[in-house]
């Protein structure tokens, strides 16, 4: 059906000027080259951060993906509008009223039915994945309990039975060089790593950016997630729950690396005297009942801090 | 009974007592607070609302200005800075964009319908005041000790108790909203009485405007979650004043919390997004001089969202690892079909119209564009596999901007620039419209487009400070100009208004566009005291275009291919 119908207001296609369209593509050029020159190895990856898990290359596709078909229906929809501006401008010698058009019934049925499809293909797309992100089936190679708390970061390594503490970050006043003194967790490469999160105060969230996933910390609760490491190297870590005053300065390092570089710091960890844990029984509310079975031994609320083995 | 006298609907005020040089301040306040007139007290919320606008927008440059480079410049401390943030959410969403709502919907809504007034006048105005002095007492948490609330709009329990958050601004915030809610409680039960109860006659269901089902649909929604908020607010105002346990720990009042606040929290984003797209559904016919294109699916698509809307809170909390993830993410992402039916719509309208450009078009258009990326990104965000990335990021302040500003601000100039001359009785002056609307335009996609890259990269939101070697500077800079760019567009505006007070010449016919469509248009600039003197026919969606231009109604029915051929041979020959 063709939509315009007749009309009072009727006239031929408006062409636009070849300059003005020249310019249109000079701005649009350079706008991309600016964004590409300024961070093309960004652009590959939809601007996320290297990704340094096994299921990082699956997160990437994904999300480059789901921009794909966004900006498709965005550029259709923002190309409808422009053109409805250019094609139906109203002239200054134009007078009268076009076509009353009202309803389109196979139209608007069809760009219901469409979207409901699409939303099905990106819903089964997402349960595949998400699934695969929280997978906790295979066993991990190594469990820390991580603790949140006003604001930094306690890790307790299950496997080691040793722990590690932190204090919030000093910010230096926008100087370089507050990385250094941030609490570290260490991980081995190629293995995997279960995340035991909890918090002794607030809600607190645990983010690595370069893993791609983040999880909260929530009082009196037990979550996990786990990660395959792929490669080593020194990551940023941050919270990314409002947790008061200093929540920006909840800052930690993750290091990856190798197995016997990582049980060289659980020794070293030892011989500074951090034997045993840091026990949840130190959180300002206890871990409910019906949570507790997911803490390792060790880190229960009912666990005691322990020292020595 | 007593008997009252009706009164008389054509007692206007004569145009040349409204002269400027003849405003009396004293007599204009003291018939402003004793008014229970639907339109004034419209404009009451207008103003007051504009007001926390201003002041919202305020803490923003701030916040941005403290964000142009790492270290801690602007504010004093990190928790000058939450206070900050947390407020400037508040008052935008509540004291802002909700109140606004009320706004529109007192101004409008009755005239759209034919109603002299709405159905409780009073209660209205108890409404307001309600708001004004909830709002300020939420507000006025700055002038405590120890400053306003801090632990964001959202409040998360543990950290809004006592124990991680003492002062007064708590107790002042918690309090302050629970009374604002009521006030948009008691406006919804207004508008919704009103709509049911004083259509006039002629003005079926069907033939309401878009705008006035969306009030109808928004206070629905008000009705069903703001109580939800005042049942959360009490629960947290009694564990902070009277060391109730409603929201410990150890009870799981942290998730709790959450799930309350959330059930509120996502209709809110459609109560005030709803009836800035009824705003914008008004707009577009009149500047492409045709009807609302499929009218009826614009309604069920405004029912489906206000539906969807209730069952999908959990979306904010993907990231807890505490709640059922397909569900909400496909409720989530259901939300996109009838939102994609506005939009074609809203693009059917201007199909194989007469498009002109006045401001008021410029804003809806400026709407469109900057919704739809928020939109897109929505989607994005509705996939938990890429919220688990995205959550609590700079992705997320750029993408609720996109969409709240995008809706609220953008529809809210468009129906400034378009409904001024029913306020107040004076159109505004194009030319500053347009450049306020371009400043507008650019400023807000300079803040808030680069801020999505941020998110992307690692910039947790709510950070007061970020480290040299994060490498946010630069983008940073970029959102911080443009936020001073989008502060400064402003001021045209304000301008503009006191301009147009003091000089434009008052605005003489019914319908200063030309081609209005709804009941509105078919009385005074501004209306009389109820309203109309008298209400044309009502036989269409859109009473005052059948009134103005009887000549197009017949175009409302196609005619068939060989009537039009025919018609267009006679149009070519003359």
């Amino acid at each position: 059906m063709d939509l315009r119908k007749v009309g009072a207001v009727r006239r031929p296609l408006k062409k636009t000027s070849p300059s003005w369209r020249r310019r249109c593509a000079a701005v649009g050029v350079g706008g991309a080259a600016l964004l590409l020159s300024a961070c093309s190895p960004n652009v590959h990856r939809g601007y996320l951060p290297h990704g340094v898990t096994k299921n990082s290359n699956d997160v990437i596709d994904f999300w480059l993906s789901t921009w794909y078909w966004a900006l498709a229906v965005g550029v259709l929809v923002w190309g409808l509008m422009l053109w409805c501006m250019v094609r139906y401008r109203r002239k200054k010698s134009d007078t009268g009223f076009p076509v009353q058009m009202q309803y389109n019934v196979p139209l608007e049925i069809l760009y219901t039915v469409v979207p409901v499809f699409m939303v099905a293909v990106l819903f089964g797309k997402t349960v595949g994945l998400e699934n695969k992100l929280l997978d906790a089936e295979p066993k991990p190679d190594v469990t820390i309990n991580v603790v949140g708390k006003q604001w930094s970061w306690d890790f307790n390594y299950v496997e080691a039975k040793t722990y590690d503490t932190g204090i919030m970050a000093d910010m230096k006043a926008g100087k370089k060089g507050a990385e250094a003194a941030l609490p570290t967790l260490y991980l081995p490469v190629n293995s995997r790593v279960e995340f035991k999160l909890t918090t002794r105060d607030v809600i607190h969230t645990f983010w690595v950016p370069q893993f791609l996933q983040k999880m909260d910390m929530i009082p009196s609760k037990v979550n996990r997630f786990a990660i395959d490491t792929t490669e080593e190297g020194t990551f940023k870590g941050k919270c990314a729950e409002l947790c008061g005053a200093y929540h920006s300065q909840m800052l930690f390092n993750v290091k990856v690396v190798s197995k016997a570089q990582f049980n060289q710091h659980m020794a070293d960890l030892k011989k500074q005297g951090k034997s045993g844990f840091l026990s949840n029984s130190l959180n300002r509310s206890s871990v409910m009942p019906q949570d507790q079975q997911y803490l390792p031994e060790g880190v229960r609320a009912s666990d005691i801090v322990k020292e020595g083995k | 009974m007593a008997s009252v006298a009706t009164p008389a609907t054509g007692l206007t005020e004569r145009p040349e007592e409204r002269r400027p040089e003849d405003f009396h301040a004293g007599r204009t306040v003291v018939k402003w607070i004793t008014t229970t007139d639907h339109k004034v007290i419209g404009n009451l919320y207008f103003i007051t609302s504009f007001m926390f606008f201003l002041l919202g927008g305020l803490m923003a440059l701030i916040i941005r200005a403290e964000l142009w480079s790492p270290g801690l410049q602007v504010v004093d401390n990190p928790e000058q800075f939450n206070q900050l943030f947390t407020m400037h959410g508040t008052v935008m969403l509540l004291m802002f964009a909700t109140p606004l709502f009320s706004g529109f919907a007192n101004a409008l809504m009755p005239l759209q319908i034919g109603a002299p007034d709405v159905a409780f006048p009073r209660l209205n105005m108890f409404a307001y005041w309600l708001y004004l002095f909830g709002s300020l007492i939420a507000v006025g948490g700055f002038l405590t000790p120890q400053g306003a609330a801090s632990f964001g709009w959202f409040a998360y329990a543990p950290l809004s108790s006592t124990t991680y958050s003492p002062g007064l601004g708590g107790n002042l915030w918690v309090y302050g909203l629970a009374l604002t809610g009521f006030a948009s409680i008691m406006g919804a039960v207004n508008f919704v009485t009103t709509i049911v109860c004083m259509r006039a006659p002629g003005m079926t269901m069907f033939r309401m405007s878009i705008f006035t089902w969306t009030v109808l649909i928004t206070s629905i929604l008000v009705l069903l979650v703001f109580p939800v908020l005042a049942a959360a607010l009490f629960g947290l105002g009694l564990d902070r004043t009277m060391n109730a346990h409603v929201f410990d720990s150890e009870t799981a009042g942290a998730m709790l919390w959450q799930h309350m606040f959330w059930f509120f929290g996502h209709p809110e984003v459609y109560i005030i997004a709803l009836p800035f797209f009824g705003i914008i559904s008004e707009v577009l016919p009149v500047f492409s001089r045709k009807p609302i294109f499929g009218y009826k699916t614009l309604v069920f698509a405004t029912i489906a969202i206000a539906a969807l809307s209730v069952s999908v809170w959990a979306h904010h909390m993907y990231a807890t690892g505490q709640v059922l993830l397909p569900f909400f993410a496909v409720m989530t992402m259901l939300i996109a079909v009838p939102t994609g039916v506005k939009f074609f719509n809203w693009v059917g309208t201007m199909w194989g119209g007469s498009l002109s450009f006045e401001t008021p078009m410029l804003w809806a258009l400026g709407f469109l564009a900057t919704f739809l990326f928020g939109g897109l990104t929505g989607v994005i965000l509705a996939s938990p596999a890429l919220d688990f990335h995205l959550s609590d990021s700079y992705f997320v302040v750029a993408h609720f901007h996109y969409v709240v500003f995008g809706t609220v601000v953008f529809a809210m100039f468009a129906g400034y620039y378009f409904w001024w001359p029913k306020f107040t009785g004076r159109m505004l002056n194009e030319t500053l419209g347009k450049i306020h609307f371009w400043l507008l335009f650019i400023g807000f996609h300079l803040t808030f487009l680069v801020q999505h890259v941020l998110g992307v990269w690692g910039m947790p939101r709510r950070y007061a400070d970020y480290l040299p070697e994060d490498g946010f500077q630069m983008l940073n800079q970029v959102s911080t100009a443009g936020s001073f760019l989008l502060g400064a567009s402003m001021l045209p505006f304000l301008y503009n208004v006191f301009i147009t007070w003091r000089k434009a010449p008052l605005v003489t016919e019914d319908d200063p566009w030309g081609f209005g469509a709804s009941l509105e248009w078919a009385t005074s600039c501004p209306p009389p005291r109820h309203n109309f003197n008298s209400i044309p026919r009502i036989r269409s969606e859109r009473p005052a275009f059948d009134l103005h231009h009887p000549e197009v109604g017949v175009f409302s029915v196609l005619p068939s291919q060989e009537t039009s051929d025919q018609l267009d041979r006679k149009g070519s020959h003359a």
